[in-house]
């Protein structure tokens, strides 16, 4: 029942998503409304999500990761939806309205490890901090898959429809941008699980397979980005680490907990 | 006053490069005296109450609310011997013309941005001449919030044309701004100035010119504030600029991939963006093949160019729907105005017999008490409404028949 505040979320998603792939037929009005609706549908969005962790008796798990990683890209797409960036929102609003659609509709499971620890300030700080990470990688590789198609025009000199992008370099700047403020919150939001553990367990705790996929992912960013700042520039380099390095990240969020047990699995 | 007759008095007459090829073109030039010159006499003379004049390379145009049509042409350079290149519109279609004029529907170039400029000039010197009036200066306002919107609402100024400014656009699609950019131009060609000179206009901060005469590429460095280097440290500036052009008439590629590899990883792998307007070609394909360089070739810039004029001819067609609505529209408006000022006049000059009247019969009136008074003075305002009712209506009914042609304004 208490999901059902996500249904204006999902409606704002949907319009943005029809926005931006058929700007001809919603008019020019709709069009520069885009990014005012996008910023609303992400506080709506935060609403929904804070109310459902903190209120409304959820344990977080596999819907509200989702949902959160919905949020996180479209608060950094309404952040830097800017100009020509628009374009970006053909990709962006229908990744945030799948993410959130299935968010409703897989089978609710709370984390096993707030079954031991209960509730604590911790929490809070670790989901922020991972999925505002999240939603950075999230956008980094959709801007990625973006700058490798428009690469490839003008690699193939097929020039139609590349007016409507940022140019590469302005495609580029986000994406590294994005992958940089990603790696930055997911090693604090490990940071802050690290020392939620610690603090509510009483006891050493193990490292368990979601906390090793996610180390391995932070060093493949970490890989990415020395990659970038050492050796130059290689603009395709790190669309691709960014792109294999979102697709590893999805993975361990809802895969690793199907497959292996541990503190961040799914409650029975 | 604007009588409702002068919707279809509004006549434009010229020629343009549709209409006369540039041998009679080039002999029409007129500067800022001659046209101030011609729309004084137009007025002095009697031909006209109000006249606008548009001089451009491609078009000589004269916008005028005529009292005497048949002597307009007189007044163009070279007069009669330009019958057959002329033009008439009238009433709405000469509206229509010189909205699509300012919008650049008409132009040579389709969508070029000049056009718009030259015909605010023409405003200008026509304000000068005190030659606009109550029917061509909400013409030349209406004119401008058009063209803008035609601009702005559509893409008909998106894709730009041009050898050098398809250069430009493929460096933007690439670079985003060319603002602190430096470049590297190979060769003195024409081609290769026309980019050159293209990407300068965008805020190039630095213009390296190479040839193999150093001679030659100081003269072009002078004209166009580069900087002449040698042809024997050509390979050494590739690593230090963004943008390289060549256009040379060498008979075999003198730059080839290892080359602009090795400049590549001196500039960390900087994109590097290289157009190369050479038959033969100056840079071997094969550098295409490297991660952050972009090669184009002539052909390439040349379907840049197509795909640009072929967006235009699509905007085009947008625009040019915008245009007729803004033509009818603005119509409307002024045979409102034109009405609305005629139905005035008429109540006026009743009301100011109808007073006199009362003031003649003043004195037959005298013993009458203030009651009667007033009951003749609404009686003589009911009698006055009433005559002039059926008139009234016919001034609107006849200011709903639109009329629009484009032909000779002398058969009518």
């Amino acid at each position: 029942m208490i999901r059902l505040l996500y249904i204006p979320v999902l409606a704002l998603y949907g319009w943005l998503t029809i926005v931006h792939l058929l700007p001809a037929w919603v008019g020019e009005r709709s069009v520069a409304r885009a990014r005012t609706v996008a910023t609303i549908a992400a506080i709506l969005h935060l609403v929904a999500l804070t109310w459902l962790v903190f209120e409304g008796n959820t344990t977080p798990g596999i819907q509200e990761g989702l949902s959160a990683i919905s949020l996180g890209v479209m608060v950094a797409y309404a952040w830097v939806g800017i100009g020509r960036v628009r374009a970006l929102g053909m990709l962006v609003s229908p990744f945030a309205l799948v993410l959130l659609g299935t968010a409703l509709v897989v089978p609710s499971h709370g984390i096993r490890a707030l079954e031991v620890t209960g509730y604590s300030a911790w929490l809070p700080v670790h989901l922020a901090l991972v999925f505002s990470g999240i939603g950075g990688f999230g956008l980094s590789s959709i801007v990625g898959v973006v700058y490798l198609w428009a690469r490839d025009r003008l690699k193939k000199k097929r020039f139609d429809g590349l007016q409507r992008l940022p140019s590469l370099e302005v495609l580029d700047r986000i994406q590294f941008r994005a992958m940089l403020f990603g790696f930055i919150f997911l090693t604090l939001g490990i940071g802050a699980g690290g020392a939620w553990a610690t603090a509510s367990l009483h006891h050493a705790w193990t490292v368990d397979a979601k906390v090793w996929s996610v180390v391995l992912i932070w060093f493949w960013y970490g890989l990415a980005l020395q990659v970038r700042l050492v050796g130059g520039r290689r603009r395709r380099r790190t669309a691709l680490f960014s792109i294999l390095g979102f697709g590893g990240l999805l993975f361990s969020l809802v895969g690793v907990n199907y497959l292996v047990s541990g503190w961040h699995g799914y409650a029975s | 006053m604007v009588m409702p007759a002068e919707k279809t008095k509004l006549v434009a007459v010229g020629l343009s490069h549709h209409t006369a090829p540039v041998e009679v073109r080039e002999k029409l030039a007129m500067d800022e005296s001659m046209v101030i010159d011609t729309l004084t006499r137009l007025r002095q003379d009697g031909v006209v109450d109000e006249a606008m004049l548009i001089s451009t390379c491609n078009r000589v145009e004269l916008y005028a609310v005529p009292r005497e049509p048949n002597r307009l042409q007189d007044y163009l350079p070279r007069g009669r011997k330009l019958s057959p290149y002329l033009y008439w519109h009238r009433g709405e279609s000469a509206v229509r013309h010189l909205f699509r004029v300012a919008s650049s529907l008409d132009s040579l170039v389709l969508g070029e941005p000049q056009i718009l400029g030259q015909v605010k000039d023409a405003v200008r010197v026509a304000e000068r001449a005190e030659s606009l009036g109550k029917v061509l200066r909400p013409l030349t306002q209406r004119t401008m919030s058009v063209a803008k919107k035609v601009r702005t609402e559509t893409d008909i100024g998106k894709n730009r044309v041009g050898i050098g400014n398809a250069g430009v656009d493929l460096a933007l699609q690439v670079f985003g701004g060319l603002r602190g950019r430096r470049a590297l131009l190979v060769g003195v060609g024409d081609m290769g100035r026309q980019v050159a000179r293209a990407l300068l206009g965008e805020g190039l901060a630095e213009l390296l010119i190479c040839n193999r005469t150093l001679e030659r590429a100081s003269e072009l460095a002078e004209t166009t504030g580069g900087t002449a280097v040698p042809w024997e440290r050509l390979n050494e500036y590739l690593s230090r600029v963004d943008i390289v052009i060549t256009a040379t008439g060498a008979q075999k590629p003198f730059i080839d991939k290892a080359t602009v590899a090795a400049a590549l990883r001196r500039r960390r792998w900087e994109t590097l963006f290289l157009v190369d307007l050479s038959v033969p070609r100056n840079i071997d394909p094969a550098v295409d093949d490297l991660e952050e360089a972009y090669l184009f070739n002539i052909d390439d810039l040349v379907a840049v160019v197509g795909q640009g004029q072929d967006a235009r001819v699509a905007a085009a067609k947008v625009a040019s729907e915008l245009v007729e609505s803004e033509a009818v529209r603005f119509m409307h408006s002024l045979s409102k105005m034109g009405m609305r000022s005629q139905i005035a006049e008429l109540t006026l000059n009743a009301e100011q017999i109808r007073v006199a009247e009362l003031q003649r019969s003043s004195k037959m009136m005298m013993g009458l008490s203030t009651e009667q008074r007033d009951a003749i003075d609404a009686m003589t305002r009911a009698i006055v409404k009433k005559l002039l009712h059926p008139q009234i209506r016919e001034i609107g009914a006849s200011n709903l028949v639109e009329s629009s042609s484009s032909s000779d304004p002398r058969k009518n």
